[in-house]
Formats: structure tokens, sequence, C-alpha cells
């Protein structure tokens, strides 16, 4: 026997207590780690931007429109190795199968040069490059849809009036976890050809740039945005980490209220914890007196109980943790990512990170809980604590 | 288990001993100016009526509290001086402890509630457990050991105590009302045991009781009343 064994029978004197306290414990880890799921997994594409591609938009928003000569201009300045444009087609189920997708208009000959990181088959690709009314849609999104190359694919839009008839080309398949499977890419010449687009006609909604190994990304920002400070259309460059982010908007606000709310959830599992340690150790104030009578420090006193507050949080949080993986990764991950809410949650698992965090502020609040019970009955006169019985 | 040489010298010196206690500002004197010699080897009984002062003597004694002015020495040692670290440890190495309603870790085993204050020591593991299996055999309960309390009458509840209280061989064993809570035969039991503590091994017994049975065990007979000796 060693003091430990005191510290971890008393779990077992109020079986129900402890058990109860643990499974609060445990949820209170486990509704954390989906907060942070949800939010890991959606900063996923902004955390994991590449660092040699930026992004150029209108000055005043993202919903302004660029002079589509204004490419040309950026593949002229030096250090830009690549560059090419896209559109927000506001793309949409005409069936509503599936609530949301992303629908890109974008330039057939160099989209796929700027973005490698989505991966065509070349013979579907120079199809494609020949065919106007042909679509290249992401692997995920295919299955959703349930189409094949050579099947048509009829969407409409929130912008442009109409079903548009498309005709699948090709799949394409991320190379990076975090490449975006549920898009619809069409061709911009189709689009900028259509009527129904007159009112953009020629106009291109941003510009994205590869840049040279050796340039920096807001060095290449400011001499983009240089190049056009005296036109009438103004950009902003940014990094794509930026791009991406200002993509977010409002969501990062709803994001930074889930944060809010688990530190809350943390917040309610330490008053628990202290709740259960608190009545346990009045129930025992008589036994810590005797404790001390036969000649434990107080220290010994405060140990036992930080102990049991430890041994406590860390039984919740292996347990919550345990539910996190079992829950989440292995049953409500695979459900999101291959169901009607996988345009939303592409990827939806509990990173390792994220359950050891849980776990690290598990313990640390376990510790937290435990010390203002440990405190007062290690400060206890032992005459008192002998006289005292619950 | 030493046994302790019985020559008559005080183990217990009171000398002018006050202890007082505050009901809000209103002083209560518990102890007044109070001396007392106990000879080591004995065993002695103190009883009084209630509120007179036994449990504080006691305490006293056991170093639980510090007396209000005057001089505590036992074993060699003045408790009045000590402070809380060196007092926890002073009892952990020269006190045994009985208390009347036993005071067992109901989620330990005997032999564990036992091993408890040799947790204190640097004693291994196997030199722990040999001394366990001494004392509860002293006790007569060596086919007890992984007992839970529960799992034990009140008077071998009682023996696991005293168990508990020899293990370290304390030179001093003091006993709270140790029968209070016992039948008859159970008190008789644990009072021939004490007696054999006494007797056989030369532990100083300071016992605290009500029960002129217990009292009659003990070699002297000592009562307190209003906080000063008979």
């Amino acid at each position: 026997m060693n003091s430990a064994t005191y510290a971890r029978r008393n779990l077992s004197r109020r079986k129900g207590r402890t058990i109860l306290t643990v499974i609060a414990t445990a949820v209170a880890v486990l509704i954390f780690c989906a907060i942070r799921t949800v939010d890991v997994n959606f900063m996923a594409a902004v955390d994991d931007a590449m660092a040699d591609r930026i992004a150029t938009r209108h000055k005043v928003s993202i919903t302004m429109q660029l002079p589509k000569r204004y490419i040309d201009d950026v593949r002229g300045i030096p250090g830009v190795t690549k560059a090419t444009w896209g559109n927000w087609f506001d793309a949409k189920d005409p069936k509503e199968r599936i609530p949301f997708f992303q629908g890109l208009a974008v330039d057939h000959e160099s989209w796929f040069d700027v973005y490698d990181d989505m991966v065509v088959d070349p013979a579907q690709l120079a199809e494609w490059k020949t065919t106007p009314s042909g679509v290249i849609i992401g692997d995920k999104l295919a299955e959703l849809f349930q189409v094949k190359p050579g099947d048509k694919l009829t969407i409409s839009s929130g912008i442009y009036p109409g079903d548009w008839e498309f005709k699948v080309i090709g799949i394409y398949m991320p190379s990076r976890r975090t490449v975006d499977r549920n898009s619809v890419i069409l061709r911009w010449d189709f689009l900028n050809n259509d009527p129904r687009a007159e009112l953009v006609k020629d106009q291109i909604g941003w510009i994205l740039t590869r840049i040279g190994g050796n340039s920096s990304s807001a060095e290449m920002s400011r001499a983009i945005d240089k190049l056009f400070d005296e036109r009438d259309d103004q950009t902003v460059t940014m990094s794509e980490r930026a791009f991406n982010l200002s993509f977010m908007g409002a969501f990062a606000a709803v994001l930074t209220a889930f944060d809010l709310v688990s530190i809350v959830i943390l917040l309610i599992m330490t008053l628990i914890l202290a709740n259960t340690l608190a009545m346990s150790v009045r129930e025992r104030t008589n036994e810590y007196g005797v404790l001390r009578a036969i000649g434990f420090p107080p220290k010994s006193i405060f140990g036992f109980i930080v102990g049991e507050s430890l041994l406590l949080a860390t039984l919740g949080g292996l347990l919550g943790c345990v539910l996190t993986y079992v829950l989440i990764n292995l049953m409500l991950g695979p459900w999101l990512e291959s169901g009607p809410m996988a345009t939303m949650f592409p990827y939806f698992r509990t990173p390792p990170r994220v359950m050891a965090l849980a776990m690290g502020l598990a313990l640390a609040l376990g510790l937290l809980a435990g010390l203002l019970p440990a405190r007062r009955a290690a400060k206890l006169k032992v005459t008192d604590a002998l006289r005292r019985v619950d | 288990m030493a046994t302790e040489s019985s020559n008559g010298a005080s183990i217990v010196t009171l000398k002018d001993v006050t202890k007082t206690f505050y009901r809000g500002k209103e002083p209560i004197h518990v102890l007044a100016g109070l001396d007392l010699d106990v000879p080591s080897g004995s065993f002695e009984a103190l009883m009084g009526p209630s509120g007179s002062g036994k449990s504080t003597l006691l305490n006293l004694i056991a170093g639980l509290d510090r007396p209000t002015s005057g001089e505590v020495t036992v074993a060699g040692a003045n408790l009045s001086r000590m402070s809380d670290g060196q007092l926890a440890k002073w009892r952990s190495q020269t006190i045994g402890f009985v208390f009347q309603s036993f005071n067992l870790i109901p989620v330990l085993t005997a032999a564990q509630n036992v091993e408890l204050p040799l947790l204190l020591t640097d004693l291994g593991g196997a030199d722990r457990k040999s001394r366990v299996a001494t004392a509860l055999r002293v006790v007569g309960l060596e086919d007890r050991m992984d007992h839970y309390p529960r799992q034990l009458s009140g008077g071998q509840e009682q023996r696991v105590a005293i168990a508990r209280a020899i293990v370290n061989d304390p030179k001093i064993i003091v006993a709270d009302e140790p029968t209070g809570d016992l039948d008859r035969k159970s008190a008789d039991d644990v009072l021939t045991l004490m007696d054999k503590l006494n007797k056989e091994l030369g532990k100083t017994i300071f016992m605290v009781t009500h029960d002129p049975a217990a009292a009659e065990k003990a070699s002297v007979q000592r009562k307190l009343d209003k906080g000063a000796l008979q």
C-alpha cells in the first residue's frame, strides 16, 4: 500500500456519485472536443493554405468585379509564375438534394495549373479544354450527385437565372486533405458568353497567383496592388490564408461563440468536480482528523484530496476522449463526410492534439477543483476535525 | 515489538498547565493550573464528569493541542514549544491513539489500516508487512488481515485500532473512551489486551473513561473535576 491507495480507494466509497461525476466530466470533455472539432475542421482549409498562392480582389468588396484585362497585367509582373481567375457561380441543386456546394466559373487554360492540388486526369482535362459546356467536379460531389464522366449535370445558380445544363467531363481528386472535394468547376468563357451573364461580361471575380520561390507573398501583394493603384478599379491582394479567412466572414464570429461555449462547459466541469470534492471532504473531516492525529502532516491531507480530484479528472478525461473517438471519429465523422452534410464538413475528425488539449485541461481544472477543499481540510485543527462527525 | 522499561521516571509531566477556550468573547477555563506526573510504564485511567476537561487533558498529552500556559513535557519533549509540523512528526513516533468509535478507514483492509502510520516511516514494503503482521498477531487478529472494517465486529474493530496504535512501537498509548462503543464482553477483551500491552510490553497507557469497570483495570485512577485533579 502507498498514499495513492487511500486516494484511489476513496473513489469507491460513493460509487454512484463517483460514476456521475466521471460521466459529467466525460460529457464536458466530449462537448469540448466536438466544438473544437468543428472549429479545427472549418479552419483547416484556412490554416493549410498554400504559402506561394496569393489572391487579388476588388478593393471595395469581394462582390465587386475586376476587368478581365487585369490578369494579363498580373502575369507580366516579375516573380509571378502562374495566374488564373475565377467567378462565383453560386451553384445550387435544383432538386435540393444537396444543401450546399461550391460552383466556380474559371479559366479552363490555367485554373488547374495554379490549383495543382486538385488533380485531374490529363485526358479529361484535355477534353474539358475543348468542351465549353463541360464541368469538372470533385469526387465527393460526384458521389452525391451520382454522376460520372459523360453524364449530364443540371444545376441552378443564385445569381444567373434558370437551369444550367452541363456535361461532366472529369473528376478531380485532392492531393491534400483540406482541398474541397465538393466543387463544380465550369468554364468562365461558357458563362461569359451566356446572355444571362451580360451584366458581368468580361469581368472576373478574383485573380489567383502563384509566386516564385524567392518572392515573399507580402512583397508580391504590394507589387500587384501598386500596379492598379491609379486605375478605376483598385485591388487588394492577400495571402491565400487571409483570402480563405475573409470567406468565413460571420461564421468566424460563430466559431468564436463556440469557443466561449467550450470554455463555459469546462467551467461547469470544474464546478461539478469541486462540488463532489467538497462533499467528500466534508463527510470525511473526522477521518482526516484521525490521519492528522496519527502523524500525517497537513501536506499529506492536501495531497490525498488533490490526488483524488486528479484521479476523478483523469478518469473523466479518458472516458471523454474514448467517447470522442468512438462518437465523432468512428460514427459522426464518417456519416457527415459521406452524407448530404459533406459539403459543409468534408473532413470531420477530432485530431489527437484536440484530445490531448482536452485531457490536459481536464487535469489542470481537476487540480484547480481540488485546491480549495484540500486547503480547507489541511488547515483544520486536529481537535476540531476529530470532533466533526457528519 | 520492543518492551519498554518501567523505571518509574515520569514520561508525562504537566506543570501549572492552563487551557482556556473562547465561546465568542467569553473565556471558558477548562484546565486551571494543573500539575501531573505519569510514571513510565504505568496504566492510568482518568475519570470525571462530562465537561471536566478529560479530553482536553488527553489532547495536551497526545500533542494534539497546546496549553494556554504552563509546560507539557512528554517522553522528554517539551510540546508547548513545538510547531504543528514538529508535533505531527513527534506524534507519529511517540503516541499510539485509540478512539471511542475506532476510527478505522472503511475503504482499507485491517492490514492496510494498521499499516497507515508506517507510511510515515522509511520502512520498505516487506518490513511494513512484517510489522503489520506482528501487530495484528498481538491483538489476535492475524486471520482477519484482509477483512474490511464492515466485516468485523465492534470488538474486532477496536482491536485493529489498537494494532494500528502499537504498530509504530510508540512510547505511550492514549485511549479516549476505548470501551465506550462496545458491549461488556468486547470491552473486557479490549481491556485485557491493553493490560497485556502494559504488563508484557511495558507500554505506558493513559486512558480517559466513564466506565468504572474499565478504570479498575488501570493501576492508577485519577479523577478530574472542573479542570482540577482530585
